[in-house]
């Protein structure tokens, strides 16, 4: 079975990653300061033996690799243990990724709706008036910076038309403007590989067979065109998705989302290890698993692939 | 980002004009929006003013300190200091509960405090201040003694601080420790209702407080960290109170017409400190050059939109230990350029300013006070530094450029706590040392009883400091509010505490 040894080979790729990054993070972040010191930052008379408590408390006078392979367990078991500061911490990234997900795969959605149509109009209708507008809002949709989206949004709708809350997570209507402010910015991008690959695709042979046996040019394009050019949209996706990823934190500050990316920065000026470890190493697989997911939909999508 | 995010908002609420009343919200019920959460209620385990501004409705101490200051009983009725300073004698307030039932007594206050100078206490950042008690007895239900190991001067105001707030011996040895972390119970005029991480906390009045139940039905908070997010919230009517406006917002919430600017003097002064060794700034004829080239009140009118005050020392007016004869370097650049060749210093030289990135504010006041040093012919630059590398590595080990940020809000309002810990030897805000006569001098009033003497040897420091031009002291901060106008009788503590028993709103 070639594409479970393939499974299998990626998923063994994956374990090395995690592992690197989990090292690297837990060992990096060690060094960028003292968490018993940040804690005591704004006390009176401390002493190096109060220093000395907090960090037993804390168990950071145990040797690293002790400290890390606690962590990794904890990851294997789901036993995430607890922070520094902010009680038990599978309760918080549970939260935190439940709502950084609902809010990623919103703007996907989002951003995959408006993208579609229009790259495949702006591609069959090149050179239109129609296809200049296309490119000329992706273009501008990738000029401005999205947290400047975001704050126009909050000024327009909550501030002034009182339709939407300005921030928080009470309900559907807060998904609204996060959702939109980061699906635009996908768009822009995502608009020009599918208009571009489109392009490409309906200018090679296969299509001209297609249009000289007489298919409809919906079934040209829609059956045929559409699904070549997907393959280019979807490893682009998976790309996209890490820098997504970085994206989200800023949304997420303006919009006061309680997901992933409030958290890490929560933990970074706390220094709360346990948390930001765990984090980060949730994002690394999730983009892992992501990666792995394009590489499958290639399988299914061009059947030369399967064969290799 | 930030910063740029939230001039941009700021920029574009100036021109958004639409600003209309705010919808109703459940009667009585007052929303704050605050920067931080401090994500742990208990408080041992805290140093943040998000808590306090949250937990001081929900607990009391022993004793309190009101709107002036001033200490006021709390669960103690009274109390009586020993000639020798060793020993405190409280008498506690009678017939009061916490939330969940549980009387308060004596063995309440001794387990408060067996907790926090114990094993639980040890783990959290308020221990350190209360060292100096030794021992706390039961004498009767309502009487406790306090048995200090040395006498401690600013006891009785730190009794009124987050670490040492009354909690329910009971509750939490049945609870947990990690139960009691998120689901707090005091005696206070706000019961806690319920809390969700990252968000809101809610809390209802306590009909049965001892000093009569508050106005409001119910406080909520929410922490939204966006300085930007907080003001929209604001003015779209979602909030009603908002904590840590920033300053170049206070323009915006000025022009608009549902809501107003409350402001109070705050504990926070902001300098730079200088580096007295290895350096240029060795000299106390450049440190003092460097204090004539700075227009102080230029800063405060172009960045904190009027809301501070220059200062000599670093401390505040309302401080102890604030001496009102104490003037200031002038500004003076002539003056400065002399002073600054008689060093020997030629024109050119340069210096850096370390700074803590994080603080837009400062951001701006650090880059105009290179213009204030380039004046005088020095070639300052700016080093911005992330708070935990600039808090871990670079000060506490000597390793910072010719000038640094200082910025310290210390929450008795007593000047020991600034003055102690950025004089004397050993400190951490102190890595390059300073004199022998100061120590002497810092030593000395902590083991003096008698105010009047502490209060004379305080400011002969902050004139022996001024004297060396160990900093450039630049202003003390007001703490600044954004209320909307249906809230009634908002008035805000210097300490940052929001204690909202007399807020009430308007129908």
């Amino acid at each position: 079975m070639p594409i479970l040894s393939f499974i299998l080979k990626r998923v063994i790729q994956a374990g090395f990653v995690l592992i690197a990054v989990t090292l690297f993070v837990s060992f990096a972040i060690r060094l960028t300061g003292d968490p018993a010191v940040m804690m005591l930052r704004e006390s009176a008379n401390v002493t190096p033996e109060d220093l000395e408590r907090i960090r037993e408390g804390l168990g950071l006078n145990r040797p690293f690799l002790v400290q890390y392979g606690d962590f990794i367990a904890g990851l294997v078991t789901g036993d995430l243990g607890q922070s520094f500061f902010r009680g038990a911490i599978a309760p918080l990234v549970s939260g935190a990724l439940g709502a950084t997900l609902l809010l990623a795969l919103t703007s996907l959605a989002v951003s995959l709706l408006i993208s579609i149509p229009l790259g495949i109009y702006a591609a069959t209708h090149r050179g239109s008036f129609g296809d200049q507008l296309v490119r000329v809002l992706s273009l501008a949709g990738l000029s401005f910076p999205n947290f400047w989206l975001g704050i126009m949004l909050v000024l327009i709708f909550s501030v002034t038309l009182r339709w939407l809350p300005p921030s928080g997570f009470t309900g559907p209507q807060s998904l609204i403007m996060p959702a939109v402010t980061i699906g635009v910015i996908l768009t822009s991008t995502n608009l020009r590989i599918v208009r571009t690959t489109m392009l490409d695709v309906l200018s090679s042979q296969f299509i001209m067979v297609a249009r000289a046996k007489g298919l409809s040019q919906t079934k040209v394009v829609y059956k045929h065109a559409l699904r070549n050019s997907s393959i280019a949209l979807v490893t682009y996706l998976g790309l996209q998705f890490g820098s997504l990823m970085g994206g989200l934190v800023v949304v997420e500050l303006v919009f006061n989302w309680p997901g992933m990316g409030t958290l890490a920065i929560e933990a970074i000026a706390q220094r709360d290890y346990p948390i930001l470890q765990t984090v980060i190493s949730i994002l690394a697989v999730l983009i892992v698993a992501v990666n792995l997911l394009v590489d499958l939909t290639y399988m299914l999508l061009d059947p030369r692939i399967r064969l290799e | 980002m930030t910063d740029l995010k939230s001039r941009l908002l700021t920029a574009a609420l100036v021109a958004t004009t639409a600003l209309t009343a705010a919808p109703a919200l459940a009667q009585g019920t007052l929303t704050v929006a605050q920067r931080q959460d401090p994500a742990n209620w208990d408080p041992v385990d805290t140093f943040l003013v998000a808590w306090g501004s949250v937990a001081s409705n929900i607990y009391d101490g022993l004793v309190r300190r009101d709107e002036n200051l001033e200490l006021q009983p709390g669960l103690a009725e009274s109390w009586e200091v020993s000639e020798d300073g060793l020993k405190i004698r409280f008498e506690l307030r009678e017939g009061v509960q916490f939330h969940n039932g549980e009387p308060f007594d004596a063995n309440a206050v001794k387990y408060t405090f067996d907790r926090l100078l114990g094993d639980v206490g040890a783990a959290g950042p308020q221990r350190s201040n209360y060292t100096t008690i030794e021992s706390v007895e039961v004498v009767d239900d309502t009487t406790v003694d306090f048995h200090m190991a040395q006498p401690d001067p600013v006891i009785l105001t730190k009794l009124a601080g987050y670490g040492a707030m009354i909690v329910p011996p009971q509750y939490i040895e049945e609870m947990g420790q990690e139960h009691f972390d998120m689901n707090p119970v005091g005696t206070g005029p706000f019961k806690f209702v319920s809390y969700d991480q990252g968000a809101r906390i809610e809390l209802e009045a306590n009909e049965e407080y001892f000093d009569g139940a508050p106005a409001l039905d119910g406080l909520v908070y929410r922490f939204i960290r966006e300085d930007a997010t907080r003001l929209a919230e604001l003015q779209s009517g979602g909030v009603d109170l908002v904590s840590d406006v920033a300053f170049s917002a206070v323009p915006t919430i000025e022009a608009a017409d549902n809501a107003d600017i409350v402001a109070v003097s705050g504990p926070t002064i902001y300098s730079l400190a200088l580096k007295t060794k290895d350096a240029v700034t060795e000299d106390v004829r450049v440190r003092r050059a460097l204090n004539m080239a700075v227009d102080k009140q230029a800063l405060i009118d172009a960045f904190l939109a009027g809301r501070g005050t220059p200062i000599a020392s670093l401390q505040g007016e309302l401080s102890f230990g604030h001496d009102p004869e104490l003037e200031g370097y002038a500004f003076d650049p002539q003056q400065a350029m002399a002073l600054l060749q008689e060093a020997g210093v030629a024109p050119g030289t340069e210096m850096t300013i370390d700074y803590r990135a994080g603080n837009s504010t400062f951001n701006e006041v650090a880059q105009a006070l290179t213009g204030f040093f380039a004046a005088v012919g020095l070639n300052v630059g700016l080093n911005p530094i992330e708070d935990g590398v600039f808090l871990n590595e670079i000060v506490p080990q000597g390793r910072t450029n010719e000038m640094f940020q200082f910025s310290w809000g210390g929450w008795t309002f007593d000047f020991d706590n600034t003055a102690y810990l950025s004089y004397h030897e050993g400190e951490k805000w102190n890595p390059y040392g300073t004199s022998e006569e100061m120590n002497e001098l810092l030593e000395e009033q902590r083991q003096s009883p008698d105010q009047e003497v502490r209060e004379e040897i305080l400011q002969q420091v902050a004139n022996l400091a001024h004297e060396e031009a160990y900093h450039i002291p630049l202003y003390n901060e007001q703490t600044v509010y954004a209320v909307a106008d249906r809230v009634e009788g908002f008035v805000p503590a210097p300490d940052k505490r929001l204690r909202l028993t007399e807020v009430s709103i308007a129908e």
